[in-house]
């Protein structure tokens, strides 16, 4: 029973310490050109009837998130060796810090900023910042993602 | 706009296992959990759930409707609890701060029971 506990306890630090590395690592940066086409489907999904991402002039506000599925070359989950099947997404933030439009070519650079453990879960927090093709940054996004026990 | 000020509710409907399909397509997120019934059953998750990002998307909708996306300044949104097809998602708001270019706003998705499956607060240009 003893050894039972501590063999618990052992692991359970070693899932601790396994996630608290993975604080600093970087995503590999990709570019996604942004199309009039996608941003209509991503609208229609949604259900939001905006008239202005009918014809591509706006952008709606969660795109980043076709950005980062359909631009990335390796998943998230595979660089940081996250278990898909017990990954649940906790909050998402994002910051408009200039515009996109149609053509843009965006380049998105992801890092872990925090990681840690609380109730025998693990919580990631992945900064990704999308910059133009002129090398303006217009956005900064934050996901905090919990890795279930 | 005042603080204080509550926006008009947006009803987004029933959520149906259709458009979550539809939204993985969209989106790029093909996370089984969220369009394999079996495999959501398989981790537990007693069936699909709807993607955390489609209810923020929603809200990103009625923000959208009630500020103008070319005034949003800063979007952060806590996922609390889990969405399924068949539930239909309400979204509402309102003003509670000010700075001196920015209206401080909060908003939620819930459901009809008035579980609440995302909070969000967000900043819009005057």
């Amino acid at each position: 029973m003893h050894l039972l506990s501590a063999l618990l306890i052992f692991e359970g630090k070693e899932g601790i310490e396994m996630n608290e590395s993975r604080k600093g690592m970087r995503l590999e940066p990709f570019t996604f050109t942004i199309e009039a086409g996608k941003i209509r489907e991503f609208a229609q999904a949604l259900g939001d009837d905006n008239p202005d991402y009918e014809t591509g002039k706006r952008i709606p506000p969660t795109f980043a998130t076709v950005i980062e599925f359909w631009g990335s070359k390796r998943p998230m989950e595979d660089v940081l060796q996250l278990n898909m099947a017990k990954v649940l997404h906790a909050g998402q933030e994002y910051e408009y810090v200039g515009a996109m439009a149609v053509g843009d070519q965006i380049t998105c650079e992801g890092e872990v900023i925090d990681a840690y453990t609380r109730a025998g879960m693990n919580f990631v927090v992945v900064e990704n910042k999308y910059k133009n093709q002129r090398g303006e940054l217009v956005l900064i996004s934050r996901s905090t993602i919990i890795e279930r026990s | 706009m005042q603080i204080g000020f509550e926006f008009p509710p947006l009803e987004k409907g029933e959520i149906t296992h259709t458009q979550l399909v539809r939204y993985a397509g969209a989106s790029g997120d093909f996370n089984p959990i969220h369009t394999v019934v079996p495999y959501a059953e398989e981790v537990g998750l007693d069936g699909v759930i709807a993607h955390g990002m489609m209810i923020k998307g929603f809200i990103g909708h009625a923000i959208g409707k009630w500020c103008g996306v070319e005034n949003l300044l800063r979007f952060s949104t806590r996922f609390r609890s889990m969405t399924r097809p068949g539930e239909r998602i309400v979204v509402t708001g309102k003003v509670v701060g000010e700075t001196a270019d920015a209206w401080q706003c909060e908003a939620q998705a819930a459901n009809e029971q008035g579980e609440v499956k995302a909070s969000a607060k967000f900043e819009v240009k005057k």
